[in-house]
């Protein structure tokens, strides 16, 4: 059994100094407050855990510690007890004793694990670019660094084919020996790790590994900054929760004396209400919940990429909201019921088909009358160099033909009809689409499927880096197509927007559908609901590995 | 097939609560007018290569006789680059194109003399394995998601082999004169017929990339395979087929350089290989900026060959001819990259 028996939770090394001591961070967006004068202290050997829902300004204290942003004059930031000054230097972070590991992690899948181990410097016979690589001795050298970390990892092995346990453990091996790095260096004894969402994306029971390893980093008397949505991880390793909510400090907890229910109520900002929890979590998936229109999409055991197996009906005119936390399956889910995801399984039913989803593909998925509008517009939606006219009525420039001949005049004609219709700025249909904002694009797309009078619309972040007005005009949008019978699938992480436009609410965690939640919607009790939905779960996925 | 249905109410509401956009033309016709300022450098450069070599050289080469002769000649290497034009708007650089011409030149002029077959059956053999080779090459690269370019390499210098294979190592002498009656012997308005060959193959490829949904469709693969993917469009098919047409054309290509020479020589088409891509780049400068298109292609086929012409006339060496090639290609693959991003700067400007 790893882990759960060192690092007992409260046996912070208390150092003179802390680690980390930020004052009054604030940032602020257009008008908009992300981050409210956030204080924050890292102790050396004290694993914080940072938490908070999407928007709560978690990500842009990260950037403002990383120097991606720059905070407002009047915030500090101390390293080991020295000032430092802010903004911190752009990709120096290390400089300073700060070492980032991301969700993404930062490796190149086609190189071997010593040559992202030693990325930036690779042991050679010399000085200077061309001196001669020593292969062996970096091979051994890296031997030796796993085996201080207590870490099983080949380093002659290709990363790319890796499990994402072990490439997880790479990233954070290579970050803690950078602080190591750094205290030789500067002749230091500080150092944080800030770990940004580590675990989404690896199988509950692989989660020890990375647990034993952050203990190994803690013992060497590093801080570490934990953050996560991930509740069982935090309880396992945090010794201290900090928690943020609108921009500001919601909460400052030991971990050992807060109970799950307290976390999840500082985060939401919600009462939890122990008999609700219980039903959301036991209504198990498809409690049939009473809807007005026929299903026109039942999904049985679909499983594919991080969904394991979901089954749920949409109705005509209905918003179906799929709230889940990242990683939960949520994501995977739109592209796998559209035909899209490598190796997917399972039974789909649609008025005129039914069969299983590894015959379907996105040119039948589209004729069968769904749409799906995808969360990565840049690399997914609209092709940036061609004309809105083009991306708009990209799927039926068969109508434009006449005798043979595309009507490209017809087409711009139509097109810019419909930019009034949808109220796409600037008013041109001629325009390159990197012309428009995010905002813009994102209505051309919306009308891209809209000309396809689907019967079925998935929309996946539907309104993310979309401005505010924009938005509620996608709301309103999608509003009045579902009141026509449009059977709209929305998953979204921003729990604001699901309460807004839902009419019904599927929890997703862990690649399953953990409970349904009818109206009236808050943030706040979507929020409470899919933490505990999903601590609920980890624990039952622990328990039978 | 998936119909437009006009949400006509929606349109009339939205018409009459927001009035027609102020400064829209004015914006459209700035873009407009640098668009066309750009789309006749070309031709512009054209005329003053043609007016310089002409004041230089009236004798020989401002004589009609010397254009129609260019035409004449040019015309298949003008049918190479119809060629290019699909993969290229797929995103597909095919390296092969103009060894496959070499090869069904031979393969073609073998047929004829070596094995004595009639002219027409051996060009037909010749068009058809052509196509083939394109369709092998196509799928190749669609089936297993190779790298293009590498595949045609390689493709390359197997047609290059078979080439040197068949007549061993030898040129091929004495093709069918019919061929050449048909190619450059007989002239409509004083040019050989295959230069109307090429321009007819012009005008299908340019309805094809301008005036189908399968052009449209194209420009999508080759900008972005993701969005091509989840709109629903097959990729891979489209992909292929940009092949097996190019294959096809080749082979056209190779046929009329037999009628055009009489000979088939085996031969490295290194040369005519880069030729044909600075005219696709070149051509990617004008009538249609940005994109790679048909007109452009044939116009550009045309000016360096005149310039290479005018060059030689004036007693310039043959290695003038690479050099104005490589440099041309620098050029024209420069100048349509600042092109395009001017033209989304400018755009960017009109939205504010």
């Amino acid at each position: 059994m790893s882990g759960t028996d060192q690092a007992a939770p409260d046996s912070a090394a208390d150092s003179a100094l802390p680690a980390l001591e930020a004052s009054n961070l604030a940032k602020s967006f257009g008008g908009v407050r992300a981050l409210n004068g956030v204080d924050l202290a890292i102790n050396a050997g004290e694993v914080v855990a940072l938490l908070g829902e999407n928007g709560s300004g978690k990500s842009t204290l990260v950037k403002i510690l990383s120097g991606y942003h720059e905070p407002e004059p009047g915030g500090s930031l101390k390293m080991n007890g020295v000032n430092v000054p802010l903004p911190v230097p752009l990709g120096q972070a290390r400089t300073v004793g700060l070492s980032f590991v991301y969700q993404d992690l930062g490796l190149a899948p086609d190189l071997q694990v010593v040559e992202n181990l030693f990325a930036g410097h690779r042991v050679t016979s010399g000085a200077g670019s061309f001196a001669r690589i020593k292969w062996g001795a970096e091979r051994e050298q890296a031997r030796q660094i796993f085996e201080s970390y207590g870490v099983k990892l080949d380093p002659s092995a290709q990363v790319g084919r890796l499990r994402p346990t072990s490439q997880a453990l790479l990233a954070i091996v290579r970050a803690a020996e950078e602080l190591r790095e750094y205290r030789r260096e500067y002749e230091q004894s500080g150092g944080v790790l800030v770990l940004d969402e580590p675990t989404v994306f690896l199988p509950e029971h692989e989660k020890v590994f990375l647990f034993d390893l952050v203990r190994r980093v803690v013992a060497d008397g590093f801080g570490v900054l934990f953050v996560s949505h991930d509740m069982t991880a935090v309880r396992e390793i945090a010794h201290r929760a900090v928690v943020l909510r609108d921009g500001a400090k919601a909460g400052d907890v030991a971990v050992a004396t807060a109970s799950d229910a307290d976390l999840i109520e500082l985060v939401s900002g919600h009462r939890l209400d122990r008999s609700a929890i219980e039903q959301a979590t036991t209504h198990a998936a498809g409690a049939a919940i009473e809807t007005a229109g026929d299903v026109v999409l039942s999904v049985n055991d679909v499983h594919g990429g991080r969904v394991h197996g979901i089954t749920f009906d949409l109705h005509a005119g209905e918003i179906l909201g799929i709230a889940g936390l990242l990683g939960a399956g949520s994501e995977d889910l739109p592209y796998v019921l559209f035909g899209d995801g490598d190796g997917a399984g399972g039974e789909l039913t649609l008025p005129d088909w039914s069969g299983d989803i590894s015959d379907l593909s996105p040119s039948r998925a589209i004729k069968l009358g769904m749409a799906l509008v995808p969360a990565d517009r840049k690399r997914q939606g609209a092709v940036p160099d061609l004309p809105v006219a083009l991306n708009m009525l990209s799927l039926s420039l068969e109508s434009f033909m006449q005798s043979g001949f595309l009507r490209i005049d017809k087409l711009i004609g139509i097109a810019n009809q419909r930019v009034e219709t949808y109220d796409v700025r600037p008013r041109d249909a001629s325009l390159n689409m990197s012309a428009l904002s995010g905002g813009n694009q994102q209505k051309v797309l919306l009308s891209r499927w809209l000309e396809q009078s689907p019967r079925v619309l998935l929309l996946h972040e539907p309104t993310q880096g979309v401005d505010v007005a924009t938005r509620h005009q996608i709301y309103e949008l999608m509003r009045r197509r579902a009141a026509q019978g449009v059977a709209i699938l929305w998953v979204s992480t921003d729990f604001d927007e699901l309460a807004t436009v839902s009419h019904r609410i599927l929890l997703c965690a862990h690649g399953q559908i953990a409970g349904s939640m009818a109206p009236p919607f808050s943030r706040d009790r979507i929020t409470s609901e899919v933490y505990s939905a999903t601590a609920h779960g980890a624990a039952k996925e622990v328990t039978a590995a | 097939m998936m119909t437009t249905k006009v949400d006509t109410s929606a349109e009339q509401t939205a018409s009459s609560s927001s009035g027609g956009a102020p400064g829209r033309s004015s914006a459209r016709s700035r873009i407009f007018n640098a668009r066309t300022a750009e789309a006749s450098l070309l031709p512009f450069a054209f005329v003053l290569v043609v007016a310089g070599f002409g004041i230089a050289r009236p004798d020989t080469f401002f004589q009609w006789s010397n254009f129609t002769s260019i035409f004449g000649l040019n015309a298949p290497t003008m049918v190479l680059v119809m060629a290019l034009l699909i993969p290229l708007t797929n995103g597909d650089l095919d390296l092969s194109v103009a060894e496959l011409y070499g090869m069904i030149a031979v393969l073609v002029g073998w047929l004829n003399v070596n094995q004595g077959w009639a002219i027409v059956p051996a060009i037909l053999v010749g068009l058809a394995v052509g196509t083939l080779c394109g369709a092998i090459t196509g799928g190749l690269i669609v089936r297993f998601g190779v790298n293009p370019l590498i595949i045609t390499l390689a493709m390359g210098s197997i047609f290059d082999g078979v080439a040197l294979w068949l007549p061993n190592q030898l040129s091929v002498v004495g093709i069918s004169p019919k061929l050449t009656d048909w190619t450059v012997l007989h002239h409509i308005l004083g040019i050989p017929l295959d230069f109307w060959y090429g321009i007819g193959i012009m005008l299908i490829m340019f309805y094809v990339l301008t005036f189908t949904p399968f052009g449209q469709r194209s420009l999508f693969v080759g900008q972005s395979r993701e969005v091509a993917r989840l709109s629903g469009f097959k990729v891979g098919s489209t992909r292929f087929w940009a092949f097996v047409v190019g294959g096809f054309i080749a082979a056209i290509a190779g046929v009329l350089s037999d009628g055009v020479l009489g000979t088939a020589t085996p031969q490295s088409q290194g040369g005519l290989l880069l030729a044909v891509y600075a005219a696709a780049f070149l051509g990617m400068t004008t009538i249609q900026p940005g994109r790679f298109n048909a007109v452009g292609a044939v116009v550009s086929v045309f000016f360096l060959q005149v310039a290479v012409n005018g060059m030689n006339l004036v007693g310039a060496q043959s290695y003038v001819q690479q050099l104005f090639y490589g440099v041309i290609l620098v050029i024209a693959v420069v100048t349509s990259r600042v092109i395009n991003s001017r033209r989304a700067a400018s755009a960017a400007r009109a939205t504010t």
